[in-house]
């Protein structure tokens, strides 16, 4: 596994890090560590060390925001990687994950 | 991507599905024997991977040949269909004709011929249907400028590793895409199974798109989602030709257009072969490299300090050490190239159980020592020759049942193929029960043929030597079976290009026994250095007899201008090699050199030399590689002192001197 | 650059599979049947599988059963190299869990568009 949720609190928020290997072989494990997260105020979720994603492990956060947001909290991105934004893309998922637009450089 | 560095794995491919095709064979031949089942899947799997690999080495014919029997194997194998003899049969004629079209491949030739025409008209007859026509699978074509794709996947789809965000990308190649996910058979968090895929899509495509190329983005993921593909602005101006009702487009054609390039790799690859070696071999030679480098640096040492005694005893092991270890690396490396005879016994259960049917007669092949190892080179060519043996001893040796049992033997004859090494040679001996040579027939024919004027005082050995001769022929009739215009002659003269001799030990009635002598390879042979004049040659120890000292009047001139001699009761033709090859400086006068009486191609004769030098082991080189053929020598090799020696080839030598004395 | 293993038993069908995908820049490990290719599974994961029917030992279609039990293996692309005669087998391929096929023969070219299909 790449790398595992920090466990810190920032401002009162857990930051998860997702792995750079976010796919099928992963989700499971990703999914165990979300569930924790909803204890938790708030929810950070740094995708910025992504490098290979699939649809599965953004449905997965699909659920988790929906499910996050029913509950009253608000997740948000502390990182986004390229390989995310374009496979949201693709997948006309951007809305629902709420990927805010990108930087300009 | 060279089209070069992909003709290695084409000759790779022939070797293999030769190999395919013998291990077809021999199992056919099981299955005949009433062998088990498993069988027909080995068979099946050799046929199966020569197609697949046929077409994509460049040999689409052979590909559609084959496709033909490997219909007819599944059907018998899946057990739609009894194995009968008939099958064994068409099947056993495949594996013929498929033989054919590799060698045509080797050769660069047309891979198609009329037997290979007739044998697939057959197979498709059998397969209960008339010339096989290519199937024409069409799709829809029917084509929009914009689609609606609904897609949603089936929960499982995800683990078989197809992933949507590569089927919408694939899409997206097709024209402008709009994604909208469909989210609402998404569970609950706690509830969802985070493998499975539970969103679907429904994606609108823009651009003149046809519907197949759309299904083709999801062909693999039939079954595995639900797929609607729904046109939404049909394309109003198609040309006629597209219409749904258009004739049938090509087939997917084999790709044509390379065949000129397939062509020129196979005329490349006619030219070099490969030997495959077991890791087991390659293995031992690394580790013997690896005793050598060791060596090596225990000899370095050498170079600083003194050289005292003590240093000098260590010194002397190490060199012997060296001595050994390059003695073995000489022979594991020989061993490469020695491959089991079994490759070439293995064609005859299937020759000697065809021959014996057509003859009539009944014969049990048994085979020794399939295991017995020798040269590539030598393996590749005696097997002409041991056909031609086994062809003879069925044909002319065995006798047909009733006449077996006149003679009192049992109804089935004994056809015996023995491979043993002896010493540094590969004895091979085709033995049978039959009736013998019969020595009154080959005197009179001999006669006939004007080979001899009488028989008197000839010993059987010599009467049974007299089928080896030119010209002669035991058989009354030639029968379509040995009768290839070859005879007994030219087995002698191709086992002695090898460097080997045949002999035959023959009993009337009870049998014959044909020997023939192979060196183990031709890449080193043994052999005694022959000086003439400031020349130096080699000439083989298997081929010399005995080397004498003449007195000058031993040697007398007859008519016409040859020399002859005596040697244990027969005259012996002189052949003084000074004059052969033209060397200057050589001893003329009979008792100052040595006359050294060596066989070749079944006749003696006495080479004339300076001197002889020592015996040593000399490594082959090619002279027709280096330099161009020449005649009476077979090669040459380099000697200690760096000079170049050239091996005197006896047989070519006796052929040399019979052309010059009928000249 | 992807991790691929190649199973074939016919080592020209499996040389001019890794000769062309190494060419193309890929890390190829080869295997001669379905059994061989299980045990170098099992010694770690890889990007994509292209695997034969009909072989000895362990044939195409179980090595991919057996390679989905395998935790690494779950989702990885696995192509049966197949013939166009057996339909069926590549049903049966699907239902074992393969991804996809790619149909002999293929030259070069079609391999490296397949395998850019399913590498992305």
């Amino acid at each position: 596994m790449g790398s595992k949720t920090t466990g810190g609190d920032k401002g009162g928020a857990r930051v998860i890090a997702l792995p750079a290997d976010f796919r099928l072989g992963s989700v499971a494990d990703v999914k165990a560590e979300l569930i924790d997260a909803f204890d938790a105020p708030a929810t950070q979720l740094d995708g910025a060390g992504v490098e290979r994603v699939d649809t599965a492990a953004l449905q997965l956060l699909v659920a988790f925001r929906r499910e996050a947001t029913a509950r009253g909290q608000s997740p948000s991105w502390l990182g986004i990687s390229d390989v995310i934004r374009d496979a949201a893309g693709v997948l006309g998922l951007a809305q629902a994950l709420e990927l805010p637009a990108p930087m300009p450089a | 991507m060279s089209k070069a560095g992909l003709a290695q794995f084409q000759q790779v491919f022939i070797e293999e599905s030769l190999e395919g095709l013998d291990t077809m064979e021999s199992s056919l031949l099981a299955l005949d024997d009433g062998g088990d089942a498993e069988l027909v899947h080995t068979i099946f799997r050799a046929a199966h991977s020569i197609k697949g690999g046929a077409a994509t080495f460049g040999f689409p014919e052979m590909s559609s040949f084959t496709h033909e029997a490997e219909s007819l194997l599944d059907e018998v194998r899946s057990g739609k269909r009894p194995i009968d003899a008939s099958i064994i049969e068409l099947m056993l004629r495949t594996v013929d004709c498929l033989r054919g079209m590799f060698a045509r491949a080797q050769a660069g030739e047309p891979l198609n011929d009329a037997v290979a025409e007739g044998l697939r008209n057959e197979l498709a007859a059998a397969m209960g249907r008339g010339t096989p026509v290519a199937t024409t699978a069409r799709r829809n074509v029917d084509q929009a400028d914009a689609w609606t794709i609904r897609f949603r996947p089936h929960a499982g789809m995800l683990a078989g590793g197809n992933e949507p965000l590569r089927l919408i990308r694939e899409l997206a190649d097709l024209g402008e895409l709009a994604v909208a996910p469909s989210l609402d058979a998404l569970p609950a968090f706690a509830a969802l199974e985070p493998t499975e895929c539970h969103i679907g899509w429904t994606i609108e495509l823009k651009g003149p798109v046809k519907r197949a190329d759309i299904a083709g983005v999801f062909d693999w993921v039939e079954g595995e989602c639900d797929l609607e593909i729904e046109a939404k602005h049909v394309v109003a101006d198609i040309a006629p030709a597209a219409a749904p009702v258009a004739a049938p487009a090509a087939a997917p054609a084999p790709n044509v257009a390379d065949a000129g390039t397939a062509r020129a790799q196979r005329e490349a690859n006619a030219e070099s072969s490969s030997v495959r070696v077991s890791i087991d071999k390659i293995d031992g030679l690394i580790n013997l490299v690896g005793e050598l480098v060791i060596t090596q640096s225990m000899l370095d040492t050498f170079r600083e300090g003194e050289l005292d005694a003590s240093r000098i005893a260590v010194l002397e092991q190490g060199l012997a050490q060296l001595a050994r270890h390059t003695r073995e690396l000489q022979e594991s490396v020989m061993g490469i190239r020695l491959l089991p005879i079994a490759s070439v016994f293995n064609r005859f259960p299937r020759m000697v159980r065809d021959i014996s049917q057509k003859l009539g007669k009944q014969v049990k092949l048994e085979l020794i020592g399939e295991q017995t190892e020798l040269d590539k080179t030598v393996l590749e060519k005696i097997g002409d020759p041991m056909v031609h043996l086994v062809r003879n001893a069925i044909d002319h040796g065995l006798e047909t049942p009733d006449k077996r049992r006149a003679a009192g033997k049992g109804d089935t004859g004994t056809l015996t193929l023995h491979a043993s090494h002896r010493g540094g040679n590969v004895v091979v001996e085709v033995s049978d029960d039959g009736a013998g040579l019969n020595r009154d027939a080959i005197v009179a024919k001999a006669i006939q043929r004007g080979i001899i004027t009488s028989a008197e005082g000839m010993s059987d050995d010599a009467v049974a030597e007299l089928i080896f001769q030119p010209g002669f022929s035991t058989a009354a009739v030639t029968t379509d079976l040995s009768g290839r215009g070859v005879g007994m002659d030219v087995v002698r003269r191709n086992v002695s290009d090898l460097g080997g001799t045949v002999t035959i030990r023959s009993t009337q009635g009870k049998g014959s026994v044909f020997t023939i002598t192979l060196p183990l390879t031709l890449a080193i042979i043994d052999g005694l250095t022959a000086a003439v004049g400031e020349e130096r040659y080699i000439v083989p120890l298997v081929s010399i007899v005995e080397s004498v000292q003449l007195k000058a009047d031993a040697v007398r001139s007859v008519a016409g201008g040859g020399e002859l001699f005596r040697f244990r009761g027969e005259y012996l033709p002189v052949i003084r090699l000074h004059d052969a090859f033209g060397c200057d400086g050589a001893i003329h006068a009979i008792d100052d050199g040595l006359m050294v009486v060596v066989e070749g191609d079944g006749a003696r004769v006495g080479l004339f030399v300076d001197g002889l030098i020592g015996q040593q082991q000399a490594v082959v080189k090619s002279l027709e590689a280096n330099y161009r053929r020449v005649q009476g020598v077979s090669g040459a090799t380099i000697l200690a002192d760096g000079s170049v020696a050239l091996i005197v080839d006896i047989a070519g030598l006796v052929r040399m001197q019979g052309r010059k004395k009928a000249a | 650059m992807a991790k691929i293993l190649a199973v074939d038993d016919s080592a020209s069908m499996r040389g001019m599979v890794a000769f062309t995908l190494r060419n193309a820049g890929h890390d190829v490990s080869e295997a001669e049947n379905g059994q061989l290719a299980l045990d170098a599974a099992k010694g770690g994961s890889c990007d994509l599988v292209l695997g034969d029917v009909n072989m000895p030992v362990m044939d195409g279609i179980s090595m991919v059963r057996e390679l989905r039990t395998l935790p690494a293996y779950k989702g990885v692309p696995i192509l049966m190299l197949t013939t166009e005669s057996h339909t069926d087998k590549k049903m049966e391929g699907k239902a074992a869990g393969a991804t996809g096929w790619l149909v002999k023969p293929f030259d070069p070219e079609q391999l490296l568009a397949t395998v850019k299909r399913v590498l992305g």
